[in-house]
């Protein structure tokens, strides 16, 4: 590839992450007769004729109103003569078209997209995958990979979401203020779940999963800055950066696993854990949510010299206060073990035991490494072993594997 | 949040031939697909059910053996909270197991007793 070739390639890829889903709510906006699957190739056609166009003559001096320009004309080819179509790329600054279209109480026409994506008769992933999709813009290939999907899998979810999305013109509908009010714990949710995508130890030191992280925290903050935000948003604005200070710390030199009790806490970002402390106090005075205690226990940990000296007691209650809110035996798992490190221990085994007797739980990898951990810790070496190997049996993940597998050589 | 039974059904043949492996491989799909729904804050409970029960009426009692002249056993229920009923759907659309057509899953609203 020639230095000419990297730039245009480097200048699309850009332009597709920040402007894809927008370009395709404007085609939707701008004819009645195009439907999402025609806008969403005459959107990907235009970035293919600007790879083509500007290796030849260079890149133009406004870019993203180039590649709006052509979606037009390829627009108006497509639809029929005389058609009523409306005037949404008349002006061909594509920054100024961004700020014309604004009657509504958010600007952003990101934020927008976000909204529509949490329509409430999508269950939470193919809110998750639409996000994806049309508010991080990321191709359905990426989108496979993030969620452990098959790229047919996605397409399938995708394919009876576009039906809705075309049918209610869920893209590019105006929301008004008492649909924001309605919709704001979705988009919440939508941010939580991928930020959680993005920070599962499971995928090991993969740049993808950073960004991921990094695009959660950018749509919470778009949130928080344009008032439509609130107290809760503050609390899961404080939860993801307690927990993204400590993301490079969570893997060894060599890109292996490391416990929260391995980690080097020096490399905790502090001035991170600071700015979250910052939305923690603004998050405070309103109705509790999940999130204010999920934000409490991560700034518990991000607050304590060392693991022994942690305030497990603490965490364990907001543990056992996130169940009364919201009963969950994955979550009830997670209480255990802070019970364990508060010097419960008796009351911690019996959870993990009969949580071991549940459904799905006895399947579940993380309860039988905890359980292996917890026999280890108290010297019962064949129990800890069978449960180890269980674990290994249930998780697909590499790092997952090597850090298993250094708990079982640790054993007699 | 409303809340919602799923009904799991399966072809009784495929439950009875299918082999050990893909039992199991379909519990871990199953065990990674609950995981999410709790994430999301929507899984509740829920538990797989034998095959074979007893079918129980006024007059008499069947006893012992799937129920030959149904083609499909309930093989296992969740409960689950979802927005409405269209979400509950999506839902149970983005199990695995629907997906790869293993199973077919029934979506029940749950009568809600309190005035709403």
């Amino acid at each position: 590839m020639t230095d000419t070739e990297a730039m245009v390639q480097q200048e699309v890829n850009r332009l597709y992450k920040s402007h894809y889903g927008k370009m395709v709510s404007s085609l939707l906006y701008f004819s009645q007769n195009i439907d999402l699957e025609s806008a969403e190739d005459l959107v990907q056609d235009a970035f293919a004729s600007a790879i083509t166009s500007w290796r030849e003559n260079g890149i133009p001096n406004n870019p993203g109103g180039w590649i709006f320009k052509v979606c037009r004309n390829k627009a108006l080819n497509k639809i029929k003569q005389g058609e009523k179509v409306r005037g949404f790329f008349e002006n061909e600054d594509f920054d100024a078209i961004e700020t014309k279209q604004s009657e509504s109480p958010i600007d952003d026409q990101q934020l927008k997209l976000l909204f529509a994506c949490a329509h409430p008769d999508f269950s939470p992933k193919v809110q998750v995958v639409i996000t994806l999709k049309y508010v991080i813009n990321l191709k359905v290939e990426a989108i496979a990979k993030i969620l452990a999907m098959t790229i047919d899998g996605v397409d399938k979810l995708l394919l009876r979401a576009r039906q809705k999305i075309r049918d209610e013109k869920i893209l590019f509908t105006e929301p008004d203020l008492h649909f924001l009010k309605y919709r704001i714990p979705i988009v919440h949710k939508i941010i939580y779940l991928i930020f959680n995508e993005g920070y599962k130890s499971s995928w090991g030191k993969e740049i993808i999963r950073e960004e991921l992280c990094e695009d959660a925290l950018l749509m919470n903050k778009a949130l928080l800055e344009s008032g439509v935000g609130n107290k809760e948003t503050a609390a899961l604005h404080a939860m993801m950066l307690f927990n993204a200070a400590r993301f490079k710390a969570r893997f060894g030199n060599n890109g292996e696993l490391l416990d929260l009790e391995e980690q080097d806490r020096s490399l905790w970002n502090k001035e991170v854990i600071l700015y979250a402390s910052k939305f923690l106090s603004q998050s405070q005075g309103g109705e509790i949510s999940s999130y204010h205690y999920e934000a409490a226990i991560a700034y518990l940990h991000c607050s304590a010299k060392n693991f022994k000296v942690t305030d497990w007691l603490s965490i364990s209650k907001l543990y056992h206060q996130l169940l009364e809110n919201n009963p969950n035996p994955f979550v009830e798992m997670n209480y255990a073990i802070a019970l364990y490190y508060a010097g419960q221990k008796k009351k911690a085994l019996d959870i993990l035991n009969q949580l071991q007797q549940k459904p799905f739980l006895n399947q579940y990898y993380l309860l039988n490494a905890a359980l292996g951990k917890i026999n280890l810790l108290e010297g019962n070496d064949t129990k800890a072993r069978s449960y180890f190997e269980k674990t290994l049996k249930q998780t697909d993940s590499l790092s997952e594997k090597e850090y298993i597998q250094k708990l079982i050589d640790k054993l007699k | 949040m409303k809340k919602f039974l799923f009904l799991i059904r399966e072809d009784i043949q495929n439950q009875l031939e299918g082999s050990d492996e893909e039992f199991e491989a379909g519990i871990q799909e199953m065990t990674k697909w609950v995981e999410e729904l709790a994430e999301s804050g929507n899984y509740i409970g829920g538990e797989p059910l034998k095959s074979v029960g007893k079918y129980v009426s006024k007059d008499h009692v069947v006893s012992d053996g799937p129920f030959i002249e149904a083609k499909e056993v309930i093989s296992g229920y969740l409960f689950i909270q979802a927005q409405n009923i269209n979400q509950a759907a999506s839902i149970a659309q983005s199990c695995p197991e629907v997906l790869n057509g293993n199973i077919v899953i029934e979506v029940r609203p749950i009568v809600s007793l309190e005035n709403d």
